[in-house]
């Protein structure tokens, strides 16, 4: 009798138990889904923007403004337009980048270790500038729980790189439940240590996708060290010239 | 009672027995003079190596690291190791205006405008090195950058001129990245600003120096070109004053601190770490010396004693015939002196004849280091220092310690009872 009554309170409570995770499980977006979701944001014809790039570095401030165009993921132009790197222009083109320099007065390429060094002098590398695949490609995504953030629940999602060379072998994204904006994230090396952190300060919707208009960026290595990204009139599918994602336009 | 001149042939005679006695025994004598020669040897020419060092050491940091006044912001002072150009020297004062003010100061022979930054390579064989802008023209009235040969230090080619896009390079770096006069050296650097600044100069000279860190990690580019591309405006990274006599830098310091005011870090190369660290060694030298002399002096020591005990039954008779303990003891004394003497003075004519051959050659210190004091401000061809002052002092101190050992020793035979020291 006793026994019976045992097996009768075990398959009552694996039932419920099982019930309970699978309610859990529908309510947890997948991992992939998420993933996708921010790649998807990215995706666009052509994007033109004024950007403002505040460097706190020691105690000093220093203020970049440029110029930068854009077209899929693969082509992009940047020109400096305050006075102390008025004439600096960047262009990404076939996964390569190149720089145009008036003190040198010729186009460079920026290739091999250059890639890792700082972009004038923010906290971001070249390296992170000139990705051109999407993080679904490069990452594998494991959901690992949620965060109450200030402006609501945030699901938490782990990276792993898929191949060796990855730069940061290690994420870990914070991204916004309600409006899918990846308003945090953090990125590793291969022994776990934090190499860089990424915070979103302002979202705007702009032709049906989130923009982060507002950032930070923040790389652990440097002491005292903090860059905010500003982007202002943003344009996005406008018509660019095929020029503009020229070697030509480069040196002009 | 006993008149001066008794007392003067007093002394006079026991000197003369004493001199007579260290011929007694001549492979002794020869011995212990050996002993005392080695250690004089050594310490002069040591001595003479350790100043020449010091002396190499000196005019490197004076070259190239300091001046014999240098003036930076203390911005620059505090993060100095990585050469930020963001804090220019007098808050970014027009700095020939600077220069030309200081240069008025008593005592000033010249102030050169310096700017050294970090530079990363597009090569992938050397990732990094030290752009070093320098007005070159004004440097070389001023200073000589090839300590061996006392010249320019330009292997190959020449120096940049004012305002162009070129470099020299360092004779190591060269050979390590394969690099030759004529071909271009891509490289990017952080201005004042805090931006990339990407530079292509060409090669147009190679250069060797004496201090082997800048013939491996340097370029030199125009004082002019690389602030511009820094954006330092009218200002510069740092000043290094020159003095008619490195005895005037301190003077000259302090006139300079009134002259750029507060935020400013004036220091004199004696305050460089290498330079005050040697001085403060010199002390542990000292020891070091002295120690080794003290070591050579146990032979005298030993020989002092073994005389006293052989001489026992001479010692009784000089007390029975009347002499007193003062002179027993001063006739072994004298006789260590003399030994101290003889070592010494062959000791002096084998050091300062090594010491005065060792000044003419130049050394090659890589030689024996393999280039592993690279970090080391010092000059990779050291002079000995030949100097009449060093004989003379390691005479001085080789007797003086000596004789000083042997006084106890010597104090023995004093205590000797003249009856006793028949008996035996």
């Amino acid at each position: 009798m006793k026994k019976q009554m045992f097996h009768s309170i075990a398959i009552t409570l694996t039932v419920f138990i099982l019930g309970a995770a699978a309610a859990i499980a529908q309510d947890q977006p997948n991992a992939m889904a998420l993933l996708a979701k921010i790649d998807a944001n990215e995706v666009y014809k052509t994007i033109s923007y004024k950007g403002q790039m505040i460097v706190d570095y020691q105690g000093k401030r220093y203020l970049k403004e440029f110029v930068a165009f854009g077209r899929g993921r693969t082509d992009s132009f940047v020109e400096f337009l305050n006075p102390e790197d008025k004439g600096t222009k960047y262009l990404k083109k076939e996964g390569r980048l190149y720089v145009y320099s008036p003190d040198s007065e010729e186009v460079m390429l920026i290739s091999g270790h250059l890639l890792k060094e700082s972009m004038m002098g923010s906290d971001m590398s070249y390296e992170d500038a000139i990705d051109n695949e999407t993080l679904s490609a490069r990452y594998t995504p494991a959901l690992s729980g949620s965060e109450e953030l200030k402006n609501g629940k945030a699901w938490i999602l782990d990276l792993t790189a898929k191949k060796k060379t990855e730069s940061y072998p290690k994420q870990k994204l914070w991204i916004d439940s309600s409006t899918g904006d990846l308003v945090r994230y953090e990125l590793y090396a291969l022994s776990g240590a934090k190499l860089k952190e990424y915070a979103l300060h302002k979202a705007q919707t702009i032709g049906g996708r989130r923009f982060p208009v507002e950032s930070e960026m923040r790389d652990l290595l440097r002491k005292g060290s903090r860059t905010t990204f500003l982007m202002n009139e943003v344009v996005l599918d406008g018509a660019i010239s095929d020029s503009k994602f020229s070697m030509r336009n480069l040196e002009r | 009672m006993k008149t001066n001149e008794q007392k003067n042939g007093g002394l006079s005679a026991l000197m003369t027995i004493a001199y007579r006695n260290i011929w007694r025994n001549g492979r002794r004598t020869a011995l212990c003079v050996t002993a005392i020669a080695i250690a004089v040897f050594f310490n002069i020419f040591m001595q003479a190596w350790m100043e020449g060092m010091i002396d190499g050491i000196e005019e490197v940091v004076r070259t190239y690291e300091t001046g014999h006044v240098n003036i930076v912001a203390a911005g620059f002072e505090r993060d100095k190791e990585y050469f930020p150009v963001q804090y220019p020297v007098a808050d970014g004062r027009n700095a020939q205006e600077l220069i030309d003010n200081i240069e008025k100061l008593p005592h000033v022979r010249a102030a050169l405008p310096r700017i050294t930054s970090y530079a990363t390579l597009f090569d992938s064989t050397v990732k990094h090195a030290l752009l070093w802008g320098i007005d070159v023209e004004k440097e070389l009235k001023v200073n000589i950058f090839n300590l061996t040969d006392r010249d320019d230090g330009l292997k190959d080619g020449r120096y940049p001129k004012k305002g162009e896009a070129e470099c020299a390079i360092g004779s190591i770096l060269a050979r390590k990245m394969g690099l030759k006069i004529g071909d271009k050296l891509p490289l990017k650097t952080v201005s004042a600003q805090f931006s990339d600044k990407y530079f292509n100069p060409t090669i147009v000279g190679v250069f060797e120096f004496d201090y082997r860190k800048y013939d491996e990690d340097v370029i030199i580019v125009p004082f002019d070109k690389l602030q511009k591309i820094l954006v330092l405006g009218q200002g510069t990274q740092q000043l290094f004053v020159y003095a008619d006599n490195a005895s005037w830098s301190a003077a000259i310091k302090t006139d300079i601190g009134a002259l750029v005011g507060k935020g400013n870090f004036v220091r004199e190369w004696r305050d460089n770490y290498w330079v005050a660290m040697l001085q403060q060694s010199t002390f542990l030298y000292f020891i070091i010396f002295g120690v080794f002399q003290v070591v050579a002096s146990f032979l005298i020591i030993n020989t002092v004693l073994m005389v006293i005990h052989e001489r026992i039954k001479e010692i009784g008779m000089m007390g029975a015939l009347g002499m007193t303990r003062r002179e027993i003891v001063s006739v072994f004394f004298f006789e260590a002196v003399y030994l101290s003497i003889f070592g010494a003075l062959i000791g002096c004519a084998v050091g300062g004849a090594a010491s005065y051959i060792g000044s003419l050659f130049p050394l090659d210190l890589e030689f024996f280091t393999g280039g592993g004091m690279k970090d080391m401000p010092i000059s990779s061809t050291i002079f000995i220092k030949f100097s009449p002052g060093i004989v003379a002092g390691g005479f001085v101190f080789g007797v003086a310690v000596s004789a000083a050992c042997t006084l106890i020793p010597s104090l023995k035979s004093a205590f000797i009872e003249p009856v006793e020291a028949l008996r035996r």
